[in-house]
């Protein structure tokens, strides 16, 4: 059985239809597959070769592969709720309700997104920790921190700019209250306030702006800034590992840092729930 | 080192390696994503079409309502006034009129309304939430902006959000806008309707421009320390001052008042009314007068039986004697216009002997308990300048004209929209029910209980004056402002009209528009003159000013005799007849006498067997017992000929809202009719009265 499936896997890789889209060719020799990323437009800002050793669980906790599926969780709900919501201020509470109420699942798509932003907030969080205590921040591999720092930023402003669209009186007041803090910039405080609600006031101009940052200008910045960090960690010598000591030993986990490390966790789950 | 390794085994078997974890990370995603379609199998909606299904199953209509029966999700959708009412989704039974008799809800059959459920939706009357398909998300919301269901017993504040005038259908909301406009409410408050006018007060507090010379400090003191002892009709509330307070404000009140205008004396010093030693016989046709010039229309007074009759149009009279100061009471009586040319009382023109039985009588009616504990010292300047501190403070003058306090525009919080005000703006008292309605209502009855520095005055409202007044107050909504303007029944445009001239001036005086509307101006007490001209015949009107008889059999009240001159009565009598005629009713059109006897006798014959007139009307007072309209013995001396023709073809034209039927009769029978009512001329004294 397994080896009729290969032979069928085998004679569908020769074909010339998967030669027109898989140009590296078939074969398990190091060059094809390294070829295999590499030629690939998705695949190729990932590097080509990994440590067997840092695809386990506990090399790096997948904290960053998580944060990245929590944001396409967000994407791909985050569109489907785009097809019920109008960002305006007589339909836009009306449409929580007929999600809540009648959509088939509505519930179930805006609890998904809502859950999904605040596990991808604290998996942001856990994973800049992982990375801050390992010490993998450190040269090469200090611009992609900056990058990871900005992706941060950008993650917590989506977070954000997502609070106000429900348009109850939690996201009114949340917005009114973080849109007066942002006045108390020296200087271009108020202007930075003006621009943000397009008027002096939360309303209807507010709610627009807040949408298409959400939907429109953080998510490109956000895959922008992703691509960007990922291509980095190809280009700053691949995922973080401890470097072989001097004698030859594999390195070990220094029982120290691993427990910090994992108070950090705890404190995280704490912090969440 | 060892020990941590090993507790954490069998969780690392589970992950050990990235294809297994991925493996059960899809597992786990199967089970979440499973969940939703289960939820909204087991929806509270469904169970409630399960049930209602189970219930119509063994009814005899069984199949009709199963063929109307629709499952899934309905709603009601009015896009141009926001409504998405779900409600019926559980509400199955609200529009099936078999279904009247089942008291299970939420399947009955809607009460009796005068609109279509699918005009206007369910939340626009009920409240609650009407894009929500559970009950608790529906009816009991009260998070913000979320609204709960109303009340049933509030129910009419509905109605009030379109129809601004009073309606037949809604009682408790056309008192509690009464008592909202005739209790001082809207003097502090401003309360905006959504057609752009602004409801107004109808009470009418009196000037306190000259009140030295009406009554005393002490009165004042004692009434001010609670108006409701003196009478419990007084409609000004009690503001809760304190002695000192009260001290005060009476000291300021008697100081800051002018002498009248006429008498140009200074105010009399101030001390408690004496009543005087009256004889008995005066006050006995004092009293007879006080009933002949109907004064109980407007005025109360508690009888020897204790009880309170009369109008609420005026004060209350017990215990005027000890009110007020019998200079003042002589000049009053003579004409109220010299103290308050804003009054609403007639210039009665009472002979001099009249004036002083009248007087006897009033002055005969004392309460001596009402300031006998109150001793107040000579007032000191600080004590009269605080005195006009607390009259600035609590507002006395947005009723009362005082002298040198002006009014201010919004004195006391808008309530246009106090229907609507969010809860999250709301400081309730502890203890209680945190809602709209529970706290109007608590407002009302205990405004000083909301916090120290609030000035609102306690009134003593029944508890169903105070379900009223919540009522009228819930009818003040957002929605009424948002809703399509084709909704608005909005209220007959106010009008101000005043009759001019000589005539205007005598009708002022006489403050003909208290009791009578014209044009749309006036009381309801009387009948409508605005079309008087047109029905009544000169020379009865001018009799009827003289000596004013009632035309109903079953009213005892009417029209005081004002003792006018023959002058006044003429120049009365060619305005009314000149100006107030309407275009339907030509007078001269038709002869007042000269009809053939033929069709006397033929609408004599319309009157009692064709048309049955007489089972309202009277023509012969022997025979006739028709109580109900009015008598009609000398109807052909009252009204004119074409006034009667064109009342016999359609009543209701010319009078709005009368009941007297339309029976569609032919232009022969009108006139028939009109010929045989023309000829009930009644006894020669009669007419010439």
């Amino acid at each position: 059985m397994a080896g009729k499936f290969d032979l069928y896997l085998d004679r569908m890789t020769k074909s010339r239809l998967w030669r027109s889209i898989f140009r590296s060719g078939s074969g398990d020799s190091s060059l094809h597959r390294a070829q295999k990323i590499q030629q690939n437009v998705f695949l190729h800002i990932l590097p080509t070769k990994v440590r067997r050793r840092m695809l386990r669980l506990d090399a790096t906790w997948y904290l960053g592969t998580l944060t990245l599926g929590t944001f396409m969780v967000l994407v791909i709900t985050g569109i489907l709720l785009m097809f019920y919501y109008h960002p305006s201020v007589p339909q836009a509470y009306a449409d929580m309700k007929d999600l809540r109420y009648v959509v088939s699942a509505g519930l179930f798509l805006r609890n998904l997104h809502r859950w999904s932003a605040q596990a991808m907030v604290a998996l942001v969080f856990a994973h800049m920790f992982r990375v801050f205590y390992r010490g993998a921040y450190r040269p090469p591999r200090e611009f992609n921190w900056v990058i990871g720092v900005i992706l941060l930023l950008v993650t917590l402003l989506l977070s954000y700019t997502g609070y106000l669209l429900p348009w109850d009186q939690l996201a009114f007041w949340a917005i009114t209250v973080g849109t007066n803090i942002a006045k108390y910039v020296p200087l271009i405080g108020p202007r930075i306030r003006f621009l943000l609600l397009g008027g002096h006031l939360v309303n209807a101009n507010a709610l627009l702006r807040f949408y298409v940052l959400h939907c429109v200008v953080l998510p490109l910045a956000a895959v922008l800034f992703i691509v960007v960090h990922f291509w980095r960690i190809r280009k700053d010598g691949g995922l973080y590992a401890e470097q072989s000591q001097a004698d030859g030993r594999k390195p070990a986990d220094t029982p120290s840092l691993k427990s910090v490390e994992e108070s950090v966790a705890v404190a995280e789950a704490v912090e969440k729930r | 080192m060892r020990a941590p390794e090993k507790s954490r085994f069998s969780w690392r078997a589970l992950f050990h390696d990235p294809v297994q974890l991925f493996g059960v990370a899809s597992f786990v995603l199967l089970m979440v994503l499973a969940i939703a379609p289960l939820k909204d199998h087991f929806s509270e909606w469904r169970r409630y079409q399960k049930q209602y299904l189970q219930m119509i199953r063994n009814r005899r209509d069984a199949v009709t309502l199963m063929r109307r029966f629709q499952p899934g999700i309905h709603q009601i959708w009015i896009p141009n006034a926001g409504v998405v009412d779900r409600c019926e989704t559980c509400h199955l039974g609200l529009q099936q009129a078999s279904l009247g008799d089942v008291k299970t809800e939420p399947f009955g059959k809607h009460p009796p309304i005068p609109h279509q459920l699918t005009e206007f939706g369910c939340v626009v009357c009920h409240r609650g939430q009407g894009a929500a398909t559970t009950v608790a998300g529906a009816h009991d919301s009260t998070k913000a902006p979320n609204e709960p269901l109303l009340p049933a017993r509030y129910m009419e504040a509905s109605c009030g959000q379109c129809h601004h005038a009073p309606l037949m259908g809604t009682p408790i909301l056309n008192q509690g806008r009464v008592l909202l406009a005739g209790y001082g409410c809207l003097r502090c408050h401003t309360v905006k309707l959504p057609d752009g006018s602004t409801m107004t007060a109808t009470d009418d507090p009196p000037p306190l421009t000259h009140i030295a010379e009406k009554t005393s400090r002490e009165w004042i003191y004692a009434w001010l320390k609670n108006p409701q002892s003196w009478s419990a009709t007084a409609t000004m509330p009690n503001f809760l001052l304190s002695d000192a307070e009260a001290r005060d404000i009476s000291a300021f009140l008697i100081a800051d008042s002018a002498p009248m205008p006429e008498n140009g004396a200074s105010p009399a010093p101030a001390q408690a009314v004496q009543p005087a030693d009256l004889p008995a016989a005066q006050v006995t046709a004092g009293q007879a007068l006080y009933g002949e010039s109907f004064c109980a229309s407007c005025h109360a007074m508690q009888n020897e039986a204790g009880n309170v009759v009369g109008g609420d149009l005026a004060p209350e009279l017990t215990g005027i004697g000890s009110k007020v100061k019998p200079e003042w009471l002589k000049s009053w009586l003579s004409d109220p216009h010299v103290y308050d040319p804003g009054t609403l009382m007639p210039h009665f023109r009472w002979t001099s002997q009249q004036l002083t039985s009248l007087m006897d009588f009033l002055e005969s009616q004392t309460n001596s308990g009402f300031t006998a504990n109150v001793h107040l010292d000579p007032a000191t300047p600080e004590q009269i300048a605080h005195g006009r501190q607390l009259v600035n403070e609590y507002g006395c003058a947005e009723c009362h004209e005082i002298r040198g306090v002006s009014k201010t525009d919004n004195f006391a919080p808008d309530l246009s929209r106090i229907g609507s005000k969010p809860l999250a703006q709301i400081v309730f008292v502890a203890g209680m029910a945190h809602t709209l309605p529970a706290y109007l209502s608590a407002k009302i009855q205990h405004p000083r209980e909301f916090g120290p520095g609030l000035r609102m005055p306690q009134y003593t409202f029944t508890p169903a004056q105070v379900d009223a007044l919540t009522t009228a107050l819930l009818a003040l909504t957002d929605r009424s402002f948002t809703m399509p303007r084709q909704w608005q029944v909005a209220l007959p445009k106010p009008s101000n009209y005043r009759p001019a001239g000589r005539a205007g001036e005598l009708m002022a005086d006489l403050n003909c528009q208290t009791c009578h509307r014209i044009n749309g101006n006036g009381g309801d007490m009387a009948p409508d003159l605005s079309a008087e001209g047109s029905s009544v015949q000169r020379q009865w009107l001018y009799h009827f000013l003289k000596d004013p008889n009632t035309i109903r059999p079953t009213l005892i009240r009417r029209m005081p005799k004002f003792n006018l001159s023959n002058r006044e009565r003429t120049i009365l009598t060619d305005y009314i007849m000149t100006v107030y005629q309407i275009p339907q009713v030509d007078r001269d059109s038709m002869p007042e006498s000269g009809y053939p006897p033929a069709l006397v006798e033929q609408g004599k014959e319309l009157f009692y067997s064709k048309y049955d007139c007489q089972s309202c009307h009277m023509v012969n007072p022997n025979t006739d017992q028709g109580y109900v309209g009015p008598v009609l013995t000398s109807v052909g001396s009252r009204l004119n000929a074409a006034w009667i023709y064109a009342w016999l073809k359609d009543p209701q034209a010319l009078r709005p809202g009368t009941i007297d039927p339309n029976r569609n009769m032919s232009d022969a029978d009108a006139r028939a009719l009109t010929a045989f009512l023309m000829a009930q001329k009644g006894s020669g004294k009669e007419a010439n009265q």
